[in-house]
């Protein structure tokens, strides 16, 4: 029961600060916070440890009965959630307290906010990593687009934030509701949402019915994992703090969908059709985003591309059926990924969150040497340089590429070249060079507050040494791979090439970077806004169905609708109006003022015989007399 | 034509001729006279129609109706004199209080 702990941990932080923070002050919410994601990881290393003997679940409660079948929530342990649980909570732990020292500028402002959405944001990747059904899954999937909903427009006074996070709420809904579908025709096909009884009966179901069911699961991995056609959200998703950037890179959110697949890869791998399909999105937005980062030039979204880039390759491997090399690369990407994004966090804090853009900074390796040396392990890692982990993981994706065919294989060295070519420019134009900073900001830049250092060189180190647990993790996931020696050694010359270029073009300007953007712009243009494709959906897409909304709104609202109800407004008014002379003037009115007149004059002239006179009375009475005797002899003689 | 018809016919004419002199005349000592016509008049009947049937119920009755003549008399007077002690009318067209 204690596995249960692992889940409720960050749960109970998110409660704790989300209702009592603002009492608690933004200090303590941010230790709540550490403290639930340290207790996480704390609790998953004996879950792991047991796990990797025999898998095994613990069921909650019996949630809703569906026709015959009941549904269990529960979690399940086996090799690969264990790992990716540790993983997600080691990572978040290093993240969260980095994120006292980056946001203790904002401490007093309701920062307390922060720290409940990260916590819930931990929260509900593990619900994905450890839910032993698909509708728990869908629950923590959809708790994570809303934690990253919130995160990304933390800074909501500003509007390119809160755009941001729209448009990857948006963005992730389409995916979301592509994954629903997939659910649902899972449930159609297994009658069943529970993870081992799918397993055991995917021999049973027809081949392109499962395709259909796996292509509408992708689709909202594609969505999450910002994989193209669905991307554009992930590099705006920069708009958030950096801390965010990092768990939305590494460890939480975005690698939800890598995860999902690997999850679910023996239904994926009953469908072959289905698995080309991931292999070719993954290529295709391995070598899009690469391309796109080697020429943007803002901090983060570099980085956002390499992430994109680098969940390309993962699903290219979980296309061509290597699921553990491209769970392993998760894993050490996650590590290397987040130091990237904390590394590059620090000089954004060094300039007091003012740089954005690369060319804004310069020669900083003198005023932040563990900064340049965290990244540059970050960066080594990810070009994949031995012994760092990088090298390990993507060693074998390649492999694996060269294995299912040559020009996939060629095809993955060339996105390794340019990943190592724009990680290394990144790096070269921040800490070499002149100090273009300077005139701009009046202090020096200065090395990060040892809270953020701390998990810096926690990460870098895990960087450095993640990698050698590749034979443990083959093992424990029942996989064995030899390693590819020639292969090992023309990787790490591609990716010396890569930073090779980057180091002659930025440091040792051998070719002017200038002079080569000028005569590359519309090149360089393209790629920077990613083929257009943020455009196409901003203006063509967005604009297009706002217009659309408007003209909808102009014709069938204002013209349609109003319309009708002016013409019944205007209608009912005329007979109204028509009633109402001649009803109520010419009948009612004319009755009632002719009774009061008619009153009237009748009491004039009525009141005229009261003459007092006692000779008058008597003669009315005469008269009365006659009549009375008239009425009475003539009906009762 | 029987002789109690005769009767009759005087007692109707008595009764007008003081009907009309109730509403004709204007002195109020003539309007009294006038009204003791009219009783008179209708004690004429009841005692004609009593010879007629045989009856004894109609004589009774004027003899009622006799005392009630008398007082009357003795009232209407008393206050006739009154009002022309305070008032100084002696015709009824000046008494037209009751219209207020």
């Amino acid at each position: 029961m204690e596995a249960l702990l692992i889940i409720l941990f960050p749960f109970t932080a998110f409660l704790l600060v989300g209702l009592f923070g603002r009492r608690l002050g933004d200090l303590t919410s941010a230790i709540i916070a550490v403290l639930g994601s340290a207790l996480s990881f704390l609790f998953s290393i004996p879950a792991l440890l047991k796990a990797l003997n025999s898998p095994f679940s613990v069921k909650l409660y019996d949630f809703i009965s569906l026709g015959s079948y009941t549904l269990t929530l529960g979690l399940y342990f086996d090799p690969l959630s264990a790992i990716t649980t540790s993983l997600v909570c080691l990572v978040s732990t290093m993240i969260f307290i980095y994120s006292i020292g980056y946001m203790e500028n904002l401490f007093g402002q309701w920062t307390y906010k922060f720290y409940a959405y990260l916590s819930f944001f931990l929260f509900s990747m593990l619900l994905i990593v450890l839910s032993d059904n698909l509708l728990g899954m869908f629950f923590g999937w959809e708790g994570v687009g809303l934690a990253s909903y919130l995160l990304i427009g933390y800074f909501h006074q500003q509007k390119y934030a809160t755009n941001s996070a729209l448009e990857a709420f948006v963005m992730n809904r389409i995916g979301d509701w592509l994954f629903l579908f997939g659910i649902f025709s899972i449930f159609y096909l297994f009658g069943n949402l529970n993870l081992l009884d799918i397993f055991s009966k995917v021999k049973e179901i027809d081949p392109n019915l499962l395709g259909l069911a796996v292509l509408l699961l992708f689709g909202g991995a594609v969505g999450k994992s910002g994989q193209v056609p669905l991307h554009t959200w992930l590099p705006n998703a920069m708009a958030g703090p950096t801390p965010v950037s990092a768990l939305l890179h590494s460890s939480t959110m975005v690698a939800a969908g890598v995860y999902m697949v690997a999850r679910l890869y023996p239904v994926f791998e009953s469908a072959p059709q289905g698995l080309k399909v991931v292999a070719l999105i993954g290529g295709l937005t391995a070598l899009f985003a690469s391309l796109a980062a080697t020429s943007h030039t803002d901090i983060k979204k570099i980085i956002a591309f390499s992430t994109m880039s680098q969940l390309g390759l993962m699903f290219l491997a979980l296309g061509i059926g290597d699921k553990n090399s491209a769970m392993f690369h998760l894993t050490t990407h996650a590590f290397f990924k987040a130091l990237l994004f904390l590394s590059a966090g620090s000089i954004i804090h060094a300039f007091h969150h003012h740089a954005r853009d690369i060319y804004g900074v310069g020669g900083l390796k003198k005023n932040m040497p563990i900064t340049y040396a965290t990244f540059f392990v970050g960066a080594l890692a990810l070009a994949g340089i031995f012994p760092f982990a990088g090298f390990w993981s993507k060693d074998l994706i390649i492999a694996s590429s060269y294995e299912a065919d040559f020009g996939l294989g060629v095809f993955v060295s060339f996105v390794s070249f340019l990943t190592a070519y724009y990680i290394f420019r990144e790096g070269f134009v921040m800490f070499y060079g002149p100090e273009r900073h300077k005139g701009h900001f009046e202090e020096e830049p200065h090395e990060a507050p040892s809270v953020m250092l701390v998990p810096m060189v926690v990460l870098a180190i895990g960087s450095t040494v993640v990698g050698f647990f590749e034979g443990w993790y083959m093992t424990a996931l029942k996989d064995h791979k030899e390693m590819h020696l020639n292969i090992a050694i023309s990787s790490v010359v591609i990716a010396l090439l890569g930073i090779g270029l980057a180091y002659l073009v930025f440091v040792k300007r051998v070719l002017d970077p200038e002079k080569l953007y000028q005569s590359l712009k519309p090149v360089h243009t393209t790629f920077k806004e990613q083929f257009f494709t943020e455009r196409l959906y901003h203006k063509g897409l967005a604009r297009g169905y706002m217009d659309l909304s408007r003209g909808l709104f102009l014709v069938g609202d204002r013209f349609l609708i109003d319309g009708f109800i002016n013409l019944l407004n205007f209608l009912y008014f005329r007979v109204v109006k028509f009633l109402w002379i001649k009803l109520d003037i010419y009948t009612v009115d004319l009755f009632v003022n002719g009774v009061a007149k008619f009153s009237f004059r009748f009491g004039r002239r009525a009141s005229l015989i009261q003459t007092g006179l006692l000779n008058n009375y008597v003669a009315f009475l005469l008269f009365g007399l006659v009549v009375l005797l008239g009425i009475i002899i003539y009906f009762m003689g | 034509m029987k002789i109690e018809v005769a009767y009759i016919l005087i007692s109707i004419f008595l009764f007008l001729s003081g009907l009309f002199g109730v509403i004709i005349r204007k002195n109020l000592i003539t309007l009294l006279v006038s009204t003791e016509l009219m009783l008179n008049g209708v004690n004429l009947g009841l005692v004609s129609m009593d010879k007629m049937v045989g009856g004894v119920e109609g004589q009774v009755f004027a003899l009622f109706m006799l005392t009630v003549a008398a007082a009357e008399v003795a009232v209407g007077l008393g206050l006739v004199v009154a009002i022309f002690r305070l008032r100084g009318y002696e015709g009824s067209s000046e008494i037209t209080q009751l219209r207020d």
